[in-house]
């Protein structure tokens, strides 16, 4: 399995998703769980190939971690619309795999099969994987939190900022597992499990960033709105930790993060 | 300002002063000396530091002060100069020489907002210790709060205190000959409790040159009288007497024929308390995650966390 196949399988993921979708806003439930699902077994069995074929987890450069950034996404939403039954979700995370999907399609990476010692360990794949869930919800977050603000015509519902809420604490629940799984396999890798290197410097900032979020939604008297500003900008620092230090000169040659060779 | 009941106003002019404060101290005394801290000071300091927080919560009904950090409004404002001095800490090029804003960890004012950032953590899981019911809403409410915030707690001070007394030393070993000495990060030469003899130094390649393998066959020999012959990869350190070895480096001009590895060999003591704050933190997360926010967290009848 190459990159070249990577189209089939993404058109028919994404048709299929766009059925659940269209199945969720028409409130045909049934509909809107087995075509999604197929749509992510789709999804799913070509990051297997992939995976087969590399001879290792697909999980090393920028492209592939948008890989399951994009498979993420469905399933978050798919997830979310279990337990809440919101019937925008599923078009939301949608679009959201689909510009994933189509940044991999026009600006693939090169992706060789070697995968260098430090990357060898059974940590590597839960720690990117959660913590690429993480995102995916989180993104979800910022993405609501925009569309409150400024496309949202009227008074903004008790039940809407819960929905963000919601999103923002499965997001931070898989963001501190992949921080602290990052923790445990830095101890086995590099003899410490924190030593302040750029990326663990702006994992720690988007984490805290949350928690200003949270507890500052716990409080009696708040503005909404500077909640939903909240999320915004630590969705911000959070693209920073993702892929921003790459370009941030400080970071250039200090960080241990950096895998492309 | 300063009418009760304080806002976050309050909580963030007290954090400037915190701020302030640290300025003044870099100025006076210089940045932060964390070797100072080696045992049995950090113990010293880890036991006046839980008995000033067990003070500031006994004394919360008289001293409007304390009660105030026990609050969102004192933890809401640290948090964000928290995450304001780490983002600077993110722009700006560390370095262990560094001084002010390039050495960051030894910066007293981003020390200040961190320890002060404890303190109300320990404050707030002190409150919430005493107020526990043993009901099933009140557990359901607060042991996964517990587990969040007293994990935090624990895994930020013993990780900070306990860094004093990581010891990191780089060993050289050759091929055949037995080594006891290792080269510590100052530069000193220490002899080690065990010593490390290399049988063979592992390279292997992909097809394209690029590292695939790097590997030790080793047989150590501890003081206690242990003796093993074990092999340590890179990710695959390996544990002996609270000492874990590392797949550091070897003779690069020499690549797969290298005669030499270079293990580092590390131990911290105080690595257990950390990972039992990271356990109770993964265990937190993974509650946060299952309740999500209705029933994780309770509004407690106004102010207090």
């Amino acid at each position: 399995m190459t990159w070249e196949e990577f189209i089939y399988f993404a058109i028919a993921s994404v048709l299929l998703w766009a059925v659940g979708a269209w199945a969720a806003w028409k409130e045909k439930t049934a509909v809107a769980y087995t075509s999604t699902i197929a749509g992510l077994a789709i999804f799913f069995s070509f990051i297997l190939m992939m995976w087969i074929s590399l001879e290792r987890p697909p999980l090393r450069t920028m492209g592939e971690t948008r890989l399951w950034y994009s498979f993420f996404l469905p399933m978050a939403g798919i997830i979310v619309y279990s337990r809440w039954k919101y019937k925008w979700i599923l078009s939301f995370s949608t679009v959201l795999a689909l510009v994933f999907i189509c940044v991999n399609l026009f600006k693939p990476e090169i992706h060789s099969k070697t995968l260098m010692p430090a990357l060898q360990s059974p940590w590597f794949a839960p720690h990117v994987i959660v913590y690429m869930f993480a995102y995916a919800v989180l993104g979800a977050s910022a993405v609501m939190a925009l569309y409150l603000l400024c496309f949202k015509k009227g008074k903004v519902a008790d039940e809407e900022y819960e929905i963000t809420d919601n999103l923002v604490y499965v997001g931070l629940a898989f963001m501190t597992i992949g921080m602290l799984f990052g923790a445990l396999w830095a101890k086995e890798a590099w003899g410490h499990y924190w030593s302040w290197d750029p990326k663990e410097t702006w994992a720690a900032i988007t984490w805290f960033a949350y928690l200003v979020y949270i507890h500052y939604r716990q409080l009696p008297q708040q503005k909404p709105r500077l909640a939903l500003w909240l999320l915004i900008l630590s969705f911000i620092l959070l693209q920073m930790c993702w892929w921003g230090i790459n370009y941030l000169p400080a970071a250039q040659g200090s960080s241990v993060h950096t895998y492309s060779t | 300002m300063w009418t009760k009941p304080w806002t976050m106003k309050e909580g963030f002019v007290i954090g400037g002063g915190l701020i302030f404060a640290g300025l003044m101290l870099e100025l006076s005394v210089g940045p932060v000396v964390w070797e100072a801290f080696a045992w049995p000071v950090n113990g010293i300091v880890l036991a006046g530091f839980l008995a000033v927080i067990a003070v500031i919560f006994l004394l919360r009904k008289r001293v409007y002060a304390f009660r105030f950090i026990g609050t969102y409004q004192a933890a809401i404002p640290t948090l964000v100069y928290a995450v304001l001095l780490t983002i600077i800490m993110g722009l700006t090029r560390q370095t262990e020489n560094g001084t002010w804003l390039n050495n960051m960890l030894a910066f007293w004012p981003f020390v200040l907002i961190y320890v002060y950032m404890t303190v109300i953590l320990g404050v707030t899981i002190l409150r919430r210790i005493v107020n526990c019911q043993l009901s099933t809403a009140s557990l359901k409410r607060d042991i996964p709060f517990l587990l969040n915030h007293l994990g935090l707690f624990l895994a930020m001070t013993t990780a900070t205190l306990g860094n004093a007394d990581m010891q990191r030393l780089k060993m050289i070993t050759v091929v055949g000959e037995p080594e006891w000495r290792a080269v510590a990060q100052n530069g000193a030469i220490r002899a080690m409790p065990l010593a490390i003899e290399l049988k063979q130094f592992i390279m292997e390649t992909y097809d394209d040159g690029s590292p695939k393998r790097f590997a030790s066959e080793i047989q150590i020999l501890t003081k206690s009288g242990k003796k093993m012959e074990t092999t340590v990869d890179v990710n695959k350190p390996v544990e002996v007497d609270g000492w874990k070895i590392y797949q550091y480096g070897y003779d690069t001009q020499m690549g797969a024929m290298s005669q030499i590895s270079i293990l580092e060999l590390v131990s911290d003591p105080w690595l257990p308390l950390v990972y039992t704050g990271i356990y109770m933190m993964l265990a937190g997360a993974v509650c946060m995650f299952v309740m999500g926010r209705r029933e994780g967290v309770r509004r407690e009848g106004g102010k207090e966390i």
